[in-house]
């Protein structure tokens, strides 16, 4: 590997995703800490946890059953019910959020772990399906001889557990980090007090000298947290435990559910009817007219009206999601590269993840104090600014698939290169960039989609204040109830096109895992 | 040579000579591929030195000439071929990786291609090819560097007897012809023996037993 350019990586890295946040940990005193141990944070604390605790259960119970069903059995329509129970992790949770509360009477804890546990579900299907289908047909049918579908499933749920175990520590990370949901359930309803809120809150209400080390002290145990619940998927991701398909690799034929297929296809389509069609069809009820009466020429009228009133701050998202996404993509792939293939690539992997274990809002804070002074300040202002904000705060997700994505490629292909007279660059721009398409795709994907619906980071920072998602949180306070929905319908939309146009025509699959 | 506790090749003194087609048999786990990683470059000795024409390429841990300057061919197990290129552009990346001028390459490529009978396949991609032919591409491919010596890493592993045969024959014509060395590990001890000067069993990572072999050193 080239050192020139791991360390050219290593600075983006640096200064994008871990400047702000060292920063902001060096402004610690220790007047801050004392408030650590205190009665009001350690009921923060445990609350926090019970708000990841519930939305990992919620995960679990719907997320493993649907990616079993769907990945690896004759439900009918698997193919459709797959990609549209993926819909959730691309919807804003905000967006959820909003649905939810209007059509439950729920609110405080319970339906903030139901939104979170809805939006992150499809996380621990796809880790699931995924592991469901590389188990080898060999294997499965051993087990079918021996005792039939039972027994397939006995032999496989251990082999399935390290994947489900990766995908509810991820969907445990994005809860207790999302400050949007717990925010916009109080806005609405009974307040259910979290750590990601409390950091905005703290934020806002201190005097300007204090707050910088107190919203650090207030997010320590939601770091401390964060990073422990990435251990157990990093780990499991070093033992191989999500399991690489080696070259004689036989594909499973689909289980025959006999009498249990209908029972399952209903399943599926009410998760994907709750999750995916009531969000979506809310909006778009709320976007025609909705409570006042809804008809297509309102609808129509309302995506007229949004897109004039906000083509700048849709164009600018767009922009700042391509441009994070492009150079985030070569970036991880070269850091992905250098942790699988050097003797420091477990630091590497360790520091790479850093800036998303510390919450979404801190990040933000952290970028102000880096960036707002004199000397920086046309930057502050700039997209630029956001750009790198999206770069250091997302960088993490393609890191961690291009580094799978490298682990599973044979090294053999790099040194037959590197035998050819090949130098590292033209090795990793020859040999390992093409064999690994559909995750730098995946990669790129997966941040243009995070931007897209990208809230928490940038809601304290001005320059993002440009941004369509920013619009929507200011007008979701002022009842603008058309122009929300049609807005939040074409966020959707676009955040949902790069992926579904390589699906429809890329020829390949896009590998969105680590 | 250690990983994870366990010895890989133990301390091993092997000599080969000029044009010779030495043969090295061993079972699996004994440090054939460890041994071939190692003159290669590919994987680091704790001690010792490789030497390739008289001159040090490692010594212990340390490499004096980086893998892709020994002058090496290295035919992997398995072949290790790009999937994403066709044949032409698998020889293609060699030639330029070793900044052939692009003139000679159509020229270079028809003649590798001619050497391991792939003409016609230019265009083919390996995931379209048979076992057979993609050890012919991958064995053009390690020719293709213009090398003096050719690591054979179980060549004939994944081919039946046929065309095992017929690719033995091919490589003793090619070593004729190109003044090859070649070193080639096996597991299996009939494999070769009919083009190779030399036998030599290793097991545990030590020579065992050989002609001509300088044996295990303690």
């Amino acid at each position: 590997m080239s050192r020139t350019l791991v360390l050219f990586a290593l600075a983006v890295l640096f200064v994008a995703g871990l400047a702000p946040v060292l920063l902001m940990f060096a402004r610690l005193s220790p007047g801050d800490l004392a408030t650590l141990l205190d009665g009001r944070t350690l009921a923060l604390l445990g609350r926090t946890v019970l708000l990841g605790v519930g939305v990992v259960f919620i995960a679990v119970l719907v997320g493993v059953p649907f990616g079993f069903l769907t990945s690896r059995t004759d439900v009918p329509g698997s193919a459709i019910l797959r990609p549209l129970g993926v819909v959730p992790l691309v919807l804003p949770p905000l967006f959820l959020a909003m649905t939810f509360t209007s059509f439950l009477d729920v609110s405080g804890a319970a339906m903030t772990i139901l939104v979170l546990g809805v939006g992150t579900f499809p996380i621990v299907a796809l880790f699931a399906g995924r592991a469901w289908r590389r188990i080898d047909a060999r294997r499965e049918e051993a087990a079918y001889l021996v005792g039939g579908l039972p027994a397939v499933l006995r032999m496989e749920l251990p082999l399935v557990l390290p994947a489900v175990l990766c995908g509810a520590c991820l969907a445990f990370v994005f809860a207790v980090n999302d400050f949007s949901v717990p925010d916009f359930v109080g806005f609405v309803g009974q307040k259910f007090n979290v750590y990601a809120d409390e950091i905005f809150a703290t934020w806002q209400i201190d005097r300007i000298d204090e707050r910088e080390g107190r919203a650090v002290a207030t997010s320590l145990p939601l770091v401390g947290l964060t990073l422990l619940s990435l251990l157990p998927a990093l780990a499991l991701r070093r033992k191989g435990a999500l399991a690489t398909v080696g070259s004689d690799f036989q594909r499973p034929a689909p289980l025959a559910l006999g009498r249990w297929r209908l029972p399952a296809f209903l399943f599926c389509l009410t998760v994907v009817a709750a999750t995916t069609a009531a969000p979506l069809g809310r909006l778009a009820w709320e976007a025609g007219g909705g409570a006042q009466g809804f008809s297509l020429a309102t609808m129509q009228r309302a995506f007229a009206t949004t897109l004039d009133q906000s083509r700048d701050q849709l164009g600018a998202s767009i922009l700042y999601a391509v441009a994070a996404a492009t150079i985030c993509v070569p970036v991880a792939l070269v850091l992905g590269h250098a942790a699988e293939r050097a003797r420091y690539g477990r630091f590497l992997e360790w520091i790479a993840i850093l800036p998303i274990a510390v919450p979404a809002i801190l990040f933000g804070i952290g970028n102000i104090v880096l960036w707002n002074h004199p000397l920086t300040s046309s930057f502050f202002r700039g997209g630029g600014l956001v750009v790198l904000m999206f770069v250091g705060r997302f960088l993490a997700y393609p890191f961690l698939v291009s580094s799978g994505a490298v682990a599973s490629l044979d090294r053999e292909l790099e040194e037959a290169g590197e035998l050819a007279g090949a130098g590292p660059i033209a090795r990793l721009g020859r040999i390992v960039a093409p064999s690994l398409w559909p995750s730098l795709v995946g990669g790129w994907t997966l941040v243009f989609v995070l931007a897209m619906r990208e809230l928490d980071a940038t809601i304290l920072v001005s320059a993002a204040n440009g941004t369509a998602m920013f619009r929507i949180f200011n007008q979701v306070h002022f009842g603008r109830d058309d122009f929300v929905a049609a807005l939040a319908l074409l966020i959707v939309f676009v955040a949902v096109l790069p992926g579904l146009l390589w699906t429809l025509f890329g020829g390949r699959k896009l590998e969105v895992l680590p | 040579m250690r990983a994870d506790g366990r010895t890989l090749l133990g301390p091993v003194s092997l000599e080969v000579e000029e044009g010779e087609h030495v043969l090295v048999v061993g079972p699996s786990g004994a440090g054939k591929t460890t041994l071939l990683r190692a003159i290669a470059g590919l994987a680091r000795i704790d001690a010792g030195n490789v030497a390739i024409h008289g001159q040090a390429v490692s010594e212990g841990p340390r490499e004096l000439v980086p893998p892709r300057d020994r002058g090496l061919g290295f035919l992997f197990q398995g072949g290790a071929l790009w999937p994403h290129l066709s044949v032409r552009r698998t020889i293609e990346f060699v030639l330029r990786a070793r900044r052939v001028p692009r003139g000679t390459w159509p020229a270079r490529v028809a003649e590798l291609l001619e050497l391991v009978d792939l003409l016609g396949f230019e265009q083919r991609k390996p995931g379209t090819m048979s076992g057979g032919e993609k050890q012919r591409l991958a064995l053009a491919r390690a020719l293709s560097a213009e090398p003096r010596i050719l690591l054979l890493d179980e060549p004939l592993g994944p081919l039946d007897a046929g065309r095992r045969q017929s690719l033995l024959e091919r490589l003793a014509a090619l070593q004729a012809k190109l003044g090859l060395t070649i070193l080639h590990v096996t597991h299996d001890p009939g494999e070769a023996r009919s083009v190779a000067d030399r036998v030599m069993t290793l097991e545990r990572g030590r020579i065992v037993a050989g002609d001509q072999a300088q044996g295990a050193l303690p």
